[in-house]
């Protein structure tokens, strides 16, 4: 594959979408077995209440953040002329990602530490 | 200037030989003005005969001799050999990626060629033309963007990824050539071509990952040209409209957005 900052940034783009789609199959599992009861509903929620899945919730944000910030950059290249600031604008996502996932993280591995 | 040494990589491949490609080093005592190229016919003259590449003017304006050196999309005769050496005085030549390989550093161009004619890169000229010449303002001939420099040497077409995905997908250099033509204000079929254009192997399949910009050895801009069809695609009748009313008054030079 012909490597360059835009294709990791079109990958990173897919994975994420991917990701979040499975993750909303996932939670519409959870949260729809509310109809079957509240039982069923904390049974159900019992079984992603592991500290596997707390951190993951770190990976879930970085995928949020990451894919609407990215989505936000298409927007910017598709409506203004900026092309000759493309690797600003690459290098601007991903440095603001990577802030909003520490600023986010950070209390989320907290809380999944606490218990 | 005093000769160093350098080791060039190279790709090969022999289809009546060869089940798949691998990599020859050939080492070399170039001068400091020795350009990529130079280093290959230098290979070619006294080393291996059989290595094989296409290069024709060495002025950088025929497009023959594109290849990827170290994973990047250059004309080989106007690079210095000197500017892509890593520190070990290594560097690694393959042809262009996403193109079937047709020996060494040849590739088959026949799909880059085939989606260049299927947007008719040629000037359609309207019914009623003007007694005299075309007249063209600066203004529309600036917007043109130096589209009309690009040379066709595929170094974009391969860059990107899209082609690697999809194989039906016009390509950047020809969108490029299309958003020529859309803009030229003595076009007759804008309409027609952004029809065309607005299809599923079209504008809307470029995924923005600004490749073609990046490889693109003349400082061409497809990125832009297809972000800009995009928008005229989405006003196409509107865009005609406008174009009808720009080639009545083709004696009389007016702005056309």
């Amino acid at each position: 594959m012909y490597k360059s900052t835009g294709f990791i940034s079109f990958v990173l783009r897919r994975f994420t979408g991917v990701a979040l789609v499975l993750y909303l199959f996932t939670h519409m599992w959870v949260i729809g077995s509310v109809n079957s009861g509240p039982e069923a509903f904390d049974a159900r929620l019992n079984l992603v209440q592991t500290p596997f899945f707390k951190l993951a919730e770190i990976a879930l944000l970085a995928a949020v953040v990451y894919h609407a910030f990215d989505g936000i950059r298409l927007i910017i290249v598709h409506y203004f002329d900026v092309t000759e600031y493309r690797k600003s604008l690459f290098y601007a996502i991903f440095a603001i990602s990577a802030i909003l996932v520490i600023a986010g993280g950070i209390p989320i591995l907290l809380f999944a530490l606490e218990g | 200037m005093a000769p160093f040494s350098a080791t060039i990589r190279v790709q090969r491949f022999n289809p009546d030989t060869d089940d798949k490609a691998y990599y020859d080093d050939f080492d070399l005592t170039p001068e400091r003005d020795t350009t990529v190229l130079d280093a290959l016919h230098m290979i070619k003259a006294e080393q291996d005969g059989s290595l094989t590449f296409r290069r024709s003017c060495r002025h950088a304006i025929c497009g023959s001799c594109a290849m990827n050196v170290n994973g990047h999309n250059i004309l080989v005769c106007k690079t210095p050999l000197q500017d892509v050496l890593n520190k070990n005085g290594r560097v690694t030549i393959r042809p262009l990626p996403y193109l079937p390989v047709i020996k060494d550093l040849v590739v088959d161009r026949s799909s880059f060629w085939e989606q260049y004619l299927r947007v008719k890169p040629w000037l359609i000229p309207p019914e009623d033309i003007p007694e005299k010449e075309f007249r063209v303002s600066p203004e529309e001939v600036t917007a043109l963007n130096n589209a009309e420099t690009c040379i066709m040497c595929g170094a974009c077409y391969s860059a990107c990824q899209v082609i690697g995905l999809t194989k039906g997908y016009i390509g950047p250099h020809a969108l490029l050539k299309a958003f020529l033509r859309v803009k030229d204000p003595r076009d007759a079929a804008s309409a027609e071509r952004l029809a065309d254009l607005a299809g599923s192997d079209g504008v809307y399949r470029c995924h923005t990952i600004f490749n073609c910009i990046d490889a693109c050895p003349k400082d061409l801009n497809p990125t832009q040209a297809i972000e800009t069809l995009r928008k005229l695609a989405q006003k196409r009748l509107a865009y005609e409209r406008s174009r009808v009313q720009r080639q009545r008054s083709l004696q009389n030079p007016i702005v056309v957005d």
